[in-house]
């Protein structure tokens, strides 16, 4: 007698399953639950937060012009990088999308290279190219447009420039993903029926690839306005963004509800672009 | 090819004048009144821009001075002597890697279960089992890390455990999901014949699908070392004093001074990131290996 396999599926499942459950109940849902409730407890000098219930923290970041600013910032520069990156990451996802030859997986390795070495590392890269004296202070006296070092570190623009940097692979995939799932005949079609290359692209490839520009948006997005090492180090105390903030609260000031305050409205935002991606995803299929 | 179509819409599509089975010939890029040349130029800086700023890194750890320069003629190898010379780097460096190590073994075995689960035995259920494995990547790793340091108040547990179990936890979406996608590559026939003939379900696994699946195990294991090697937000919160890890320990350091010292670390780093990739390319091709 020929037992079917798929008998008992649903026990197995479970069996293979359940150290994962438990592994995600016990260190990453309960421990951020609890950290979540803190929020509503209050400050308190000695032992960090006192169990109650208090939306005093929570008044503090909408009322105080400080946090108010900060996150405001945040929102502003995690923004910027998504849409400078989703520019980028579309003409090489588009580019490497379209190409054949041998050349595709080195030029993808190059990618996915820089994503590999960590963020501390291209964050470094980025103070040794801007610093007093780097590689971009040099050329600019070189070719005589400034005469003395111009201070290039602690600026939003130079954390915005880093982070697009530090972004632009996760963008690239999602797109390029959706790019080459695409069927390869449709553009071919459509100029057969006498779309022009730049109608069909707009008509045809871009539509199709959606899925991959919300999905990497929503990536980079999340993960920019979580960033706390990038805008440290190159911004130093003119940019604060919202991890800083939460890594300052708890390290140094130990206002444990103000910073799981600021990370409860962090994840908030996270839960919001996310089931936006999941919206516009089922959308397009 | 298409302009005799174009100029007279009614006629007919030459099916015929395209072989079967032939990719059709695409359209060259001229999405934009800039043309090819400038598309060719745009990715040119494009990829410069990506990897400008770690080659400069490797060029700086050769610099003869105290000064992030690039001189090659006067490289020198100081610095490299300096990070040997210095304690706090060289276990620091020591750490990273034992800490790599073990979270990518207990990432891939853990990984490796989940994924045999999700993909063989579970029915309608698969797709909300899958997203919800990803949710360590849902989740800002910075809130992770906090709420595990916040654990540590509650439960009598270690905090190098913590940091375990946080490097674990980052790592997880990744092993699993590469997993995933090498068992989707194998027949469940495969598996079915040879418990048809009699193999118990352990046997099947262990004999049949993991001598199949054996790279793409291997890559998931390769890839996990290098995202909790490079991790600096779990470990932001929870290694202290005497138990750094290098990105963290570079942290600290450059928040005061920048020095080629760390340009000669991080270039040791870099080298050993990209023998890793080359070999994980190697094995199942980073596309695959990446599938999210």
């Amino acid at each position: 007698m020929i037992r079917d396999p798929e008998a008992r599926t649903g026990a197995f499942a479970s069996i293979l399953l359940s150290p994962i459950t438990v592994l995600y109940l016990l260190f990453l849902l309960a421990p951020i639950s609890y950290f979540l409730a803190v929020s509503f407890f209050k400050y308190s000098p000695a032992e960090l937060f006192i169990p109650g219930f208090t939306t005093e923290n929570y008044s503090r970041l909408l009322f105080d012009s400080y946090y108010r600013n900060v996150i405001y910032s945040t929102f502003r520069i995690a923004a910027v990088v998504t849409l400078i990156s989703l520019v980028f990451a579309y003409a090489l996802a588009y580019f490497l999308a379209r190409m054949t030859s041998g050349w595709r997986s080195l030029l993808m390795f190059l990618i996915v290279a820089p994503l590999m070495t960590g963020i501390i590392v291209r964050t470094y890269g980025w103070i040794v190219l801007l610093g007093s004296d780097g590689l971009i202070n040099r050329l600019m006296m070189l070719v005589g447009l400034v005469d003395s070092p111009a201070a290039l570190l602690h600026r939003e623009g130079t954390v915005i420039v880093a982070l697009v940097h530090i972004m632009l692979p996760y963008m690239v995939f999602p797109i390029f993903s959706s790019l080459t799932s695409q069927d390869p005949h449709l553009v071919p079609a459509a100029s057969t029926l006498g779309a022009r290359p730049l109608r069909a692209f707009l008509e045809v490839t871009l539509p199709l690839s959606r899925s991959g520009i919300v999905m990497g948006s929503a990536l980079v997005f999340t993960l920019t306005a979580g960033s706390v090492v990038t805008p440290q180090l190159l911004g130093g105390r003119d940019v604060t963004m919202m991890g800083q903030t939460i890594y300052n609260l708890v390290l140094s000031t130990f206002n444990w509800p103000l910073g799981a305050a600021v990370a409860a409205l962090l994840v908030l935002t996270q839960f919001l672009v996310i089931s936006l991606y999941f919206r516009k995803t089922r959308g397009a299929h | 090819m298409h302009t005799d179509i174009e100029t007279s819409p009614l006629r007919p599509v030459p099916v015929a004048a395209q072989a079967v089975g032939q990719r059709p010939v695409e359209p060259k890029i001229d999405l934009l009144p800039i043309g090819r040349r400038a598309y060719g130029l745009l990715i040119t800086l494009l990829y410069i821009f990506l990897l400008l700023p770690i080659l400069i890194i490797v060029f700086a750890s050769f610099s003869p001075d105290q000064r992030n320069t690039y001189a090659l003629s006067n490289a020198s190898l100081h610095w490299y002597r300096e990070f040997f010379a210095s304690n706090n780097f060289t276990s620091a460096f020591q750490f990273s890697l034992w800490l790599a190590l073990v979270a990518a073994v207990l990432a891939t075995i853990i990984g490796f279960i989940t994924a045999y689960g999700i993909v063989r035995f579970t029915g309608r259920g698969r797709n909300l089992a899958q997203s919800l494995v990803m949710l360590p990547m849902m989740v800002p790793h910075i809130l992770i890390s906090l709420s595990l340091l916040l654990l540590l108040t509650v439960l009598p547990l270690m905090e190098l455990s913590a940091l375990i179990i946080g490097h674990v936890l980052i790592c997880l979406p990744f092993t699993i999901a590469g997993i995933i996608a090498s068992l989707e590559g194998v027949d469940p026939d495969l598996e079915a014949a040879a418990w048809t003939l009699g193999a118990p379900r352990w046997r099947v696994l262990i004999e049949v699908t993991l001598p199949l699946i054996a790279p793409g195990v291997l890559s998931a294991l390769i890839f996990a070392f290098i995202i909790s090697f490079g991790d600096v937000y779990i470990a932001l919160f929870l290694s202290g004093p005497g138990v750094t890890t290098l990105p963290v320990e570079i942290f600290s350091y450059i928040q005061w001074e920048s020095s080629p010292v760390i340009a000669a670390i991080t270039t040791l780093q870099i080298v050993l990131i990209v023998l890793f990739g080359l070999f994980v390319e190697r094995l199942v091709g980073l596309r695959t290996a990446m599938r999210l």
